[in-house]
């Protein structure tokens, strides 16, 4: 899984652990989201999860799904979420999902 | 997104393994935790982004599921008497092979469906959890079937839904349209009350049951009975508290139910209950 771009620095663009590059891999994921209607949401990091895409929490069980899949043990999104209250949750935004899976791969990285 | 044939529909399941959230996975075999989820406006998330992580950071083995008609799990026209529901899961525990008998956690309805699977699968079942709920007995189906009577008549009002959000905000009014079109759509509302039963004296619950409760819900003045007639049972009143326990104590609840799990945890039950099973 190591290649030249995720050994240099933080916050490389491109690089897979890139604030930018998450937040087109979650919006792509979104997306993708059965039965969520998102094919053609605009998704920034302002977005929110609740308000503005108008997700059910069973569809951010569902993208929490997706997370697993795509970045596998280095991102815990249960872990997570088990820190957030009912009412973070419903304000939790776009960027706030980004930061945390940025950070997690590169602690991942660092090892 | 894990789904499993559970007869003639197909279930929405997640698992968290023991020590999957953080935390360590304990040492021999796990006890194993069922969460049931209740009516309506209601899914597996309720306990996949509130109790589900604490518990499996605390060394249990998770499984939430959506219940039929609700999340992710098919929803059917017909079909939602009690016992379908109790099958489904039987079916769901099959297919995850899961043969350590569990302990079922329910909210609301979803703890009327825990009791009567402890009822009707009593090999199955290690203990189980009620928050805010009934047994199911002859005056819980009628209790039922006002309740369902009175939100089929509601929830499809455009008018009903306003009143929600201004009373209560956009996210429970979202909720509530979400229960008007399960009612719309499926025959819940007369299916659930028309369901089987077990007998008043509930003498079919034979394992352990820990019941929590609101003061201010109502459901509480269900204590003395609970307690004459349930030979291992445990009861706790929240003050100052109505019917949504787990939404707005889940620190307590999960504590509460924690301790409740371990304190009734055998290891080994597996192979006991395969020997249960063959004598």
């Amino acid at each position: 899984m190591t290649t030249e771009a995720t050994t240099t620095a933080t916050g490389t663009p491109g690089a897979e652990h890139d604030e930018g590059t998450v937040l087109r891999q979650i919006a792509t994921m979104l997306r993708e989201l059965p039965d969520a209607g998102l094919d053609d949401a605009e998704i920034t990091r302002e977005t929110l999860f609740h308000d503005d895409l108008e997700l059910e929490s069973i569809d951010l069980v569902a993208l929490a799904g997706s997370l697993r899949e795509h970045y596998g043990e280095r991102v815990n999104v249960a872990l997570f979420i088990a820190d957030l209250e009912l009412d973070e949750i419903i304000a939790l935004t776009v960027g706030q999902l980004v930061d945390y899976v940025a950070e997690s791969l590169r602690a991942a990285e660092r090892g | 997104m894990a789904k499993i044939r559970t007869g003639d529909i197909t279930t929405h399941v997640q698992r968290l393994p023991a020590g999957a959230a953080g935390g360590t996975a304990p040492e021999g075999e796990a006890p194993v935790v069922v969460f049931v989820h209740g009516l309506l406006t209601d899914s597996l998330a309720s306990y996949y982004f509130t109790l589900g992580p604490a518990f499996s950071a605390a060394g249990v083995d998770v499984v939430m599921y959506d219940l039929r008609g609700h999340g992710r799990t098919d929803r059917p026209r017909t079909g939602y008497q009690l016992e379908a529901f109790v099958e489904d899961l039987a079916y769901l525990l099959d297919g995850l092979e899961e043969e350590r008998p569990v302990h079922l956690v329910g909210n609301s309805f979803g703890g009327t469906v825990a009791a009567a699977f402890a009822a009707w699968h009593p090999e199955r079942a290690a203990s189980v959890t009620m928050i805010e709920s009934e047994p199911p007995v002859a005056a819980w189906t009628g209790h039922m079937a006002e309740g369902l009577a009175h939100a089929r008549r509601e929830l499809v009002r455009d008018e009903a839904i306003d009143w929600i959000a201004e009373q209560h905000g956009a996210h429970t009014a979202r909720l509530s349209r979400g229960a008007g079109r399960i009612l719309a759509s499926t025959t819940l509302a007369e299916d659930i009350p028309s369901g089987r039963v077990i007998d008043d004296d509930l003498s079919a619950i034979r394992c352990p049951l820990l019941a929590v409760f609101g003061d201010e819900s109502g459901l509480s003045a269900q204590v003395p009975e609970l307690e004459a007639k349930l030979p291992d049972c445990r009861t706790v009143v929240l003050p100052r508290q109505g019917h949504s326990v787990l939404v707005e104590q889940p620190t307590r609840t999960r504590d509460l139910v924690l301790d409740w799990v371990r304190a009734h945890h055998v290891p080994g039950r597996r192979a006991a209950a395969v020997a249960g099973a063959a004598r």
